[in-house]
């Protein structure tokens, strides 16, 4: 289904934002890997870290109050983190694309959506090298992208302004502008949650169908769990900044190991109708003072001594499942 | 429960862009009774937070009549009485974006007291701390906090708070929890139905997943393009779909199990252009998706038909009842 070459490789990465309170340690050695033409899940709780780690890969985290404290993260061989400031747009329009979280803050409220939209593409054939491009052209471009996720009418949702359309159709919009040809590693964060199902499995086997035809891998943020099990080829569990569990995703859902993806797991409300279960008990660590040790630790049923002293490393479970766990390894 | 709250007939709004006539909401009927959850689902676009918007007075109705045990919903906010406006509230589909940066979670939480005459300033601030005890955020912690440093759970729950302030007896939640993850929406669905229990609330509950409704609504409408084309009792809903975009929505449901993977119809591929409500096809406005259409299908437009007590559907395959 897909080689093995890796194609993003995160390596402890540690980020810490400051505010007035002192430093929040946000991300505490993430290690991440997507293959190439690998379809890729990252879920976690609200705050958890998961829109700071693809910001730090795009490089567009607002710093400050932003600091990478340690790690590294190599996009086919290179250390992102060392490109020097001019190298940057380039990656960020050119190979890695990105679907961010809240459509009405990507898009700028006082454009149209077909300006919006073509001035991306005009950066896109740029890098191409394509320079002259007629208006005629570009416009019929920009109509394609959105015809692409099942947008109804493109001609007037060019001539709209972001306020005009619904939740879903600004999603869409984003989306369109990620489904340029050049991108090789599509970050996707939260893409689909304002569409209704149908759509959806509309755009999500459009999205299998890139990675078919161009290898486009994708690292997809979700909190729908469903999703995950239908998409993705592997999953990454986060928790506070960390890497909890990771694996093949069939074996993430038949045997979840670490305590907060159990939890996870029997959140998910269920078609079989059993109610809404009351949740992970506790919530999400104050990263001011984030708790020693495991910082699952104060909400995990079963923690041990261990656990409140020392962190836990991702240890491997099998040959496709690591879970960082004093359960499963000293 | 079948006291009637809420009556909608032949609803209406339209937007006059320049780009033509978006036919948001298209004469849409339903009702909505005391103490119950009406779940709202649907394709995006398909006028859902249109039709909420409209009942809670953000938007005046371009026809059609909607009503309020008994008083008319036909003016926007600024020509409603004030008993009206303290009864139908909303909870926002973003909370990022409905709450203001700029005040402190009490200042946030004065306004619509203010606005509804809760008179002394002391009276107020119990009234606050009541609140926010009631959505399960400690007072003293939380008071004097922004928007911008706490969580998005968190915000919901003020935002939540905010719709409780004036001791409604109708909200309408536009995708509450779609922003959060499984264990944060776990908390605020079971606050959402302790609070529903607690006050007697009527919940208008739109949401796009699925399994969530299965476990929140007692009914559930189905809209599509401007119009609804289904209305059953969920467990109806689920075991009986009618309508082919219903069973569309069932069998697209990305689910985590292989129990529930059983309990979907069989799977029916989502294709097709979605129409667009400034330039609605005749007949059926679903046609141009339908596995099932027949010829009649692009000619006219179903009328609602009852097919069990409380099932209705809009749809030529059931004409005949
Ligand atoms: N600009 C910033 N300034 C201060 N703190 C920040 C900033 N950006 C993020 N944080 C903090 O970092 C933590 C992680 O945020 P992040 O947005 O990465 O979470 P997430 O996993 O994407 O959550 P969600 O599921 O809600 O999108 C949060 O606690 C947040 O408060
Ligand atoms: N202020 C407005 N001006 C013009 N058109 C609008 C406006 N608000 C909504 N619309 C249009 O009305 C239609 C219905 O939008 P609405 O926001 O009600 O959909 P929705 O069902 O809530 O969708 P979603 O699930 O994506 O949130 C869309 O075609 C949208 O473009
Ligand atoms: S390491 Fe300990 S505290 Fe952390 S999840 Fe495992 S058992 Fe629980
Ligand atoms: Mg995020
Ligand atoms: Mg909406």
């Amino acid at each position: 289904m897909h080689t093995k070459s890796p194609l993003l490789e995160i390596k402890d990465l540690s980020v810490s934002f400051k505010v007035f309170e002192g430093d929040l340690k946000v991300l505490n050695g993430v290690n991440l890997t997507i293959n190439e033409g690998e379809k890729v899940g990252l879920v976690g709780e609200t705050g958890c870290g998961k829109t700071t780690t693809i910001k730090s890969v795009l490089r567009v985290l607002p710093s400050p109050p932003a600091r990478i404290t340690g790690g590294e993260i190599f996009y086919r061989g290179r250390d992102i983190l060392k490109l020097k400031k001019r190298e940057i747009p380039s990656i960020r329009r050119g190979e890695i694309s990105a679907i961010f979280q809240d459509p009405l803050t990507s898009l700028n409220p006082v454009f149209t959506i077909g300006y919006q939209l073509q001035e991306i593409i005009k950066h896109s054939l740029r890098q191409q090298g394509i320079e002259e491009v007629s208006k005629k052209e570009l416009k019929s471009r920009a109509a394609s992208l959105l015809k692409e996720t099942g947008m109804p009418d493109p001609e007037r949702i060019l001539k709209s302004y972001p306020i005009q359309l619904s939740g879903g159709m600004r999603q869409r919009v984003c989306i369109s502008e990620a489904l340029r040809v050049t991108v090789k590693l599509l970050l996707a964060d939260e893409p689909t949650t304002n569409l209704d199902v149908t759509i959806q499995d509309q755009i999500l086997r459009r999205l299998d169908e890139l990675v078919e035809k161009r290898g486009t891998s994708i690292l997809f943020i979700t909190h729908s769990l469903g999703v995950v099990r239908h998409l993705t080829h592997r999953v990454y569990i986060m928790y506070a900044g960390n890497i909890v569990e990771t694996a093949h995703t069939k074996e993430l859902f038949s045997n979840p190991l670490h305590p907060y993806t159990r939890g996870l797991l029997k959140t998910v409300p269920k078609l079989t109708g059993e109610g809404v279960s009351e949740g992970i008990q506790g919530r999400i660590p104050n990263y001011l003072n984030p708790p020693e040790g495991c910082r699952f630790h104060p909400r995990c049923g079963d923690k041990m001594e261990i656990c409140i002293n020392k962190k836990p490393p991702l240890f491997n479970q099998g040959e496709n499942q690591m879970v960082a766990c004093f359960l499963y390894g000293r | 429960m079948t006291e009637e709250i809420m009556r909608v007939e032949g609803l209406i709004k339209h937007f006059f862009t320049k780009q033509g006539t978006v036919r948001a909401v298209d004469k849409v009927s339903f009702s909505i009774f005391k103490g119950e959850t009406l779940g709202l689902v649907g394709e995006s676009g398909s006028g859902k937070t249109t039709v909420a918007h409209t009942l809670i007075g953000i938007y005046e109705p371009t026809g059609g009549k909607a009503y309020f045990k008994d008083q008319s919903l036909e003016k926007d906010y600024s020509g409603r009485s004030k008993n009206l406006k303290k009864e139908i509230r909303i909870v926002f589909q973003d909370p990022g974006s409905s709450l203001n940066p700029r005040w402190s979670i009490k200042q946030i939480l004065e306004l619509p007291l203010k606005v509804h005459g809760t008179p002394v300033n002391r009276d107020q601030m119990k009234r606050i701390t009541e609140l926010l005890n009631m959505v399960e955020l400690p007072p003293e912690e939380y008071l004097y906090k922004y928007p911008t440093t706490i969580g998005g759970g968190e915000k919901q729950m003020v935002a939540i708070a905010r719709a409780l302030a004036t001791d409604p007896s109708f909200i309408a939640l536009d995708e509450p929890t779609s922003a959060l993850d499984v264990s944060i929406q776990a908390k605020i669905i079971n606050l959402l139905i302790r609070l529903q229990k607690k006050f007697d609330l009527t919940y208008l509950f739109i949401t796009h997943d699925l399994s969530l409704m299965r476990n929140m609504a007692n009914r559930v409408a189905i809209m599509y393009l401007g119009k609804i084309s289904e209305v059953a009792p969920t467990v109806d809903f689920f075991q009986k779909p009618l309508h082919p975009y219903t069973k569309m929505l069932l069998s697209s449901i990305p689910v985590i199990s292989d129990d529930e993977e059983d309990l979907k119809p069989k799977k029916v591929i989502s294709r097709g252009e979605i129409p667009s409500p400034v330039n609605i096809p005749p007949g059926c406005s679903f046609h141009l998706r339908c596995p099932e259409k027949m010829a009649v299908c692009s000619k006219i437009d179903p009328e609602m038909v009852e097919i069990e007590e409380g099932h209705t559907v809009r749809c030529h395959l059931y004409a005949d009842g």
